[in-house]
């Protein structure tokens, strides 16, 4: 039998990491309205040398820090749920296991660049406004792996044909939707303004909403997945 | 190490009757895995690459080139050459041994042409070290470059040797592998980074 | 592995028929659609690729090292729109290349040797997209969306973009050594000797690469006949061989743990399933 100890307390630590990652979104000064790429140097300076700002920044940045990977456990359970599936290759779960690698990654960066462009608020404004882009940027356009874990999980879904598949269909639909959402944001290099720059309401709103939601279903479609599977073998054994 | 033969028909190094009468005849014997001549001819195109771009660079600059070259010591390049020469020959010695059943000459051999390989080596790194002491480094000048990448590149073909070489000390050491097959293969490939650097030192210390 | 997948890899006549109710059919029924699907993710994705990095942006072949602020300003004027456009494409399919890597390390799954194989291939590949071609991106885009940055700024996102590209080599080094040593380790046949040996070429071409992060100008620069032609050449010959090698395994699958068997001509294939009691993957 497949040692399953602990997978519920992994579980778990979703709303906390709920709980820390909407603080930090909140904490930081340039999320709730979020920065415009218009913003000349000098304004982009301003803001990270505000002293209002500065301590939020680089709080908010390092719980991001702290945290940035902790969705990779969940990740990480729903790969071995993937495992459970009707499928006769691993393939879908190593597709998902090489799309978890990378995403994180990301955000890891972006995260880094921010906090860069806060620790010496007294350089060349150009400078700063170099890093902000990047870390906005590399922010917004780390669609790539997030589209494809949906579109490979709904296919992986779509193809579990037994009679009490692993998820129901309509979490597949649900990615594929999902997916949709994210795509406007790949385009943000094309835009300073409007609906698809970096604080549009495409790239940052729509995106940003559809992780969310993103986590928040899959962690009650998985949790009960998963609770389904202990009672299916807690009887069995 | 097993190894399936690719094309099932080669017997193993154990059986010496019917190695001993293998036709040794082009038609249907190819020494050691096929395989292994594709990676050399491979190999062999890449360097050809390297060399020609080597030469075209060279053309463009004469004097450069010259003045570099004198720089160098043909008497160690001399020695470096005639060494591996003899590590091939070893080699060869070896695989002929194996053919016979005589294997511990074959593990003589082998051990002949690791030590002869290693000599090569420490006198490689020695004339790295002499003319690096003599202020020409990697991004010296131009020949220069050429001449620490493709001895490095070689070096490295040679390192990798050493493992070719462990791997068939290991099939002659014990009576239950010794595939003649695998022997064949890493000889191949021995004779290969010696055919190259014959190639090198005629570039970088002979041709001026 | 997993629930339902007791039957070997049999197959009934696929239909011919319009691509898309070909398309449809085999989603249905054939049961390697999975490893189809990762298939030709990989085709579909290596030609965008090549269309989006050669021909959209034109960022490869690589410029020069040896530009100045000035000039490299002119080379994002020249590209602006390609650049932006085609790396927000990237930014959207990037990550369809992880069906490229689930297949290779599939490959490493289906021979004899360990799981360390194909996992340790899988961690590699996964997260080398991430500083070798996504940063590489993102430097690009952010330099040429400010055009009227300091020339200065826009000279080190240039740096930064090419050495970063180049700056993967440590993993196509690994990597290929992993698969390589697979390969030779393997008692299946997945693949043939040979190609085990084009993935230490490939390998050493990888170490060939170095030298561009001491040269700006010259063979050995980023974009030198040494570190990025005859590298692309040997690439482009590795790429287009563990495709069809890849192709074939497909094909020869038997969904078994034993050695894989090998490719039989249409005759034979139709041979054997005349005998009842042979089944095997038949060719798609």
């Amino acid at each position: 039998m497949r040692r399953t100890d602990g997978e519920l307390i992994l579980l778990w630590t979703l709303p906390a990491l709920g709980v820390i990652w909407i603080s930090a979104f909140l904490i930081f000064p340039g999320f709730v309205h979020p920065m415009s790429p218009t913003m000349s140097a000098e304004e982009v300076a301003a803001f990270y040398r505000d002293p209002k700002n500065l301590p939020r920044i680089r709080y908010s940045m390092i719980l991001f820090n702290w945290f940035g990977v902790g969705m990779i456990p969940l990740l990480t359970l729903l790969v071995l749920q993937i495992r459970r599936m009707a499928h006769r290759t691993p393939i879908f779960s190593y597709c998902l296991l090489g799309c978890m690698a990378a995403g994180p990654t990301l955000f890891l960066i972006a995260d880094l660049f921010w906090l860069l462009a806060a620790f010496r608020p007294e350089r060349d404004p150009a400078l700063i406004q170099l890093f902000n882009d990047l870390a906005w940027v590399t922010f917004t356009s780390q669609v790539p792996y997030l589209i494809a874990q949906s579109v490979i999980l709904a296919l992986a879904i779509y193809l579990d044909r037994q009679s009490r598949p692993v998820f129901e269909p309509w979490v597949a639909h649900f990615n594929l939707l999902i997916a949709a959402a994210l795509v406007p944001a790949a385009f943000v290099g094309l835009a300073m303004g409007g609906a698809m720059a970096w604080d549009g309401l495409l790239s940052f709103w729509v995106k940003n909403v559809a992780i969310g939601l993103w986590v928040v279903v899959m962690g009650i479609v998985l949790g009960r997945a998963i609770h389904r599977q202990r009672a299916e073998e807690g009887v069995a054994a | 190490m097993t190894n399936v033969a690719s094309d099932g028909s080669r017997p193993r190094g154990g059986d010496v009757q019917s190695l001993a009468d293998e036709p040794a005849e082009a038609t249907g014997y190819v020494p050691g895995q096929p395989d292994m001549w594709a990676f050399v001819l491979f190999e062999a195109f890449l360097f050809t690459g390297y060399f020609v771009v080597y030469m075209v660079c060279r053309i463009q600059n004469p004097e450069l080139y010259l003045q570099s070259q004198a720089q160098l010591d043909l008497r160690i390049g001399t020695f470096n050459t005639f060494v591996l020469l003899t590590s091939s020959w070893s080699v060869a010695r070896c695989v002929q041994s194996a053919r016979e059943g005589e294997f511990r000459s074959a593990l003589t051999n082998v051990f002949l042409t690791i030590l002869f390989g290693f000599v090569f080596l420490v006198s490689k790194l020695l004339e790295w070290a002499h003319e690096i002491g003599k202020g020409f480094g990697f991004s010296s000048n131009e020949f220069f470059s050429f001449y620490y990448f493709l001895t490095a590149i070689h070096f490295l073909h040679l390192l990798i040797g050493f493992i070719v070489l462990g791997v068939v000390v290991h099939q002659l050491w014990s009576p239950a592998r010794r595939s003649q097959e695998l022997v064949e293969t890493g000889a191949t490939y021995w004779h290969t980074i010696d055919f190259l650097w014959v190639i090198i030192f005629a570039l970088l210390y002979v041709m001026r | 592995m997993s629930a339902a997948a007791t039957e070997a890899g049999t197959l009934p006549d696929a239909p011919s028929g319009s691509l898309l109710h070909r398309i449809v059919w085999h989603w249905r029924h054939n049961p390697k659609w999975e490893l189809w699907f990762a298939w030709w993710m990989m085709v579909v994705f290596y030609n965008l690729y090549g269309v989006l990095f050669f021909m959209v942006t034109r960022v490869q072949p690589p410029p020069p090292a040896w530009l100045d602020a000035s000039s490299v300003v002119q080379w994002f004027d020249d590209r602006h729109q390609g650049l932006l456009v085609g790396f927000a494409i990237v930014f959207l399919i990037t990550g369809f290349i992880v069906p490229t890597n689930a297949l290779l390390a599939y490959s490493m799954r289906r021979m004899s040797v360990s799981r360390a194989f194909p996992y340790s291939y899988l961690v590699i590949y996964s997260m080398s997209a991430v500083p070798g071609m996504l940063l590489t991106c993102v430097a690009l885009t952010v330099g040429a969306m400010r055009p009227d940055r300091d020339p200065e700024l826009i000279h080190w996102l240039y740096d930064f973009a090419f050495m970063a590209f180049d700056g993967t080599m440590g993993v196509f080094l690994i990597g290929s050594l992993v698969w390589m040593l697979a390969i030779l380790l393997d008692e299946n046949r997945v693949f043939p000797k040979w190609f085990a040996y084009l993935n230490l070429c490939n390998a050493l071409t990888e170490v060939v690469v170095s030298p561009a992060w001491i040269f700006k100008r010259g063979v050995f620069a980023w974009d030198g006949a040494i570190t990025w032609w005859i590298d692309m050449v040997v690439f482009v010959i590795y790429t287009t061989v563990f495709i069809t090698l890849l192709r074939r395994m497909i094909v020869r699958e038997d969904f078994g743990t034993g050695p894989l068997p090998e490719l039989r001509t249409e005759e034979e294939a139709a041979e054997d399933a005349r005998k009842p009691s042979v089944s095997m993957g038949t060719a798609r």
